[in-house]
């Protein structure tokens, strides 16, 4: 009898067991489920975060290409922009990485090309010195050899428009392909071009010593041989505006 | 007068961090090496660059470093406040959201990493960290979710 007993209870202790077990190995496999789904989740939501962030570097790369259409249609010869018949020129003398530089081509550049270069009152000369640091001399000597494809305007816009913060090495040969790009501009032979490169900044170089220029940017207002300082107390559109109109007179 | 109580009698070794504490740890550094990266993207400062060399500034001044004009250290830091707050909710959607961020978040960072090493070429200490954090946090979401549910 108590044999009996003992072995219902043994029996029964080994239903509890094989139950207990099946009832964890449930809880595994609802575990392991889980995480397989939230892992998929995970590969989705970072596919689609990765992919967001590819369209949103080319969105940033590709805002230069809209730029350097402002040139389309305007006589470009080196540094030059507009028409030779031109008789007036503004001369500029600037470094890439200036912030103010920079500031003057995103902001004033646009109505000046629109209003005087276009029209054909105008032309620019832009002189491009080096002096901020290692950044300017990359981008100005990739910038000087693009004279030689008659593509400087459109590149320095679009190095402009993408300027970083000074000497922080940002000027990369992926940033100058990318700004090439940009600018129509064939970037293998332009960096290959060192003669067009040294010939470019260093009259520009001349230019800026024999001017005095100390600062940038600096301007000046090129009536044949004349040459005077463009005085100009900010880099607003109204202020270059009021100072050409009473150049232009 | 207690008697010594033998490994066995107390039953199998537990962390003295549970996985919850560690993930609010983890949280809470990210938050602040998030936010970091957030306010000196804000107040236009340059970040600290241990060593110098301008790493730190050439990532967060790249095209990379925005999604869509939204920088990416927000999104770090909506997504270690995201995991803090995922402890505030029951044990098991707990488990399930901050494994659905600490995955998506650590996959996305290993990315950025990579972004880093192949086409800026910098690094920014800053995102380093932020990304061992991320990868750390997964890594217990990983052992919270593989527990079977209580």
């Amino acid at each position: 009898m108590s044999s009996r007993v003992q072995q219902k209870e043994a029996a029964r202790k080994r239903r509890e067991a094989i139950e207990a077990e099946e009832r964890r190995a449930k809880h595994r496999r609802g575990a392991r489920l889980r995480l397989a789904v939230i892992a998929a989740a995970a590969i989705v939501l970072t596919a689609a975060a990765v992919t967001a962030s590819r369209l949103s570097q080319e969105d940033a790369v590709a805002q230069p290409q809209a730029v350097s259409e402002r040139f389309a249609g305007i006589p470009q010869d080196g540094i030059r922009l507009g028409s030779p018949s031109a008789p007036v020129t503004l001369v500029e003398f600037a470094d890439l990485q200036c912030p103010f530089c920079g500031e003057y081509a995103r902001d004033v550049l646009p109505t000046i090309i629109e209003r005087y270069v276009r029209p054909g009152k105008l032309k620019l000369e832009l002189n491009l010195l080096t002096f901020v640091g290692e950044d300017s001399v990359k981008g100005g000597r990739l910038a000087a050899a693009t004279t030689k494809q008659d593509r400087f305007w459109g590149f320095t816009d679009a190095f402009f428009t993408a300027q970083g913060q000074e000497n922080t090495g940002y000027v990369t040969d992926e940033f100058l392909k990318q700004t090439a790009a940009a600018a129509g501009a064939d970037h293998e032979a332009a960096s290959g071009d060192d003669a067009t490169a040294d010939r470019v900044l260093e009259q520009a170089q001349s230019a800026a010593d024999r001017l005095g220029v100390s600062s940038t940017p600096t301007f000046f207002i090129r009536r044949g041989h004349d040459e005077t300082p463009l005085e100009i107390d900010d880099l607003s559109v109204e202020t270059f505006t009021a100072a050409l109109d009473e150049a232009l007179r | 007068m207690s008697a010594p109580v033998s490994q066995a009698a107390r039953g199998p070794w537990r962390p003295r961090v549970t996985l919850r504490g560690a993930t609010a740890i983890l949280s809470l550094v990210g938050v602040a090496v998030a936010g970091y990266l957030t306010w000196v993207h804000y107040a236009g400062l340059e970040p600290f660059c241990v060593g110098g060399g301008g790493g730190c500034e050439r990532v967060q001044s790249s095209e990379y470093a925005e999604l869509f004009g939204v920088p990416v250290a927000v999104l770090g830091l909506a997504g270690y406040l995201a995991l803090l707050g995922s402890l505030a909710l029951p044990e098991e959607l707990s488990r399930m959201a901050a494994g659905l961020v600490a995955l998506t978040g650590a996959a996305f960072s290993l990315y950025l990493t990579y972004v880093e090493l192949v086409e800026i070429d910098a690094i920014c200490q800053w995102c380093v960290v932020s990304a061992v954090l991320m990868v750390a946090l997964a890594g217990v979401s990983v052992a919270r979710l593989s527990r079977p549910s209580a």
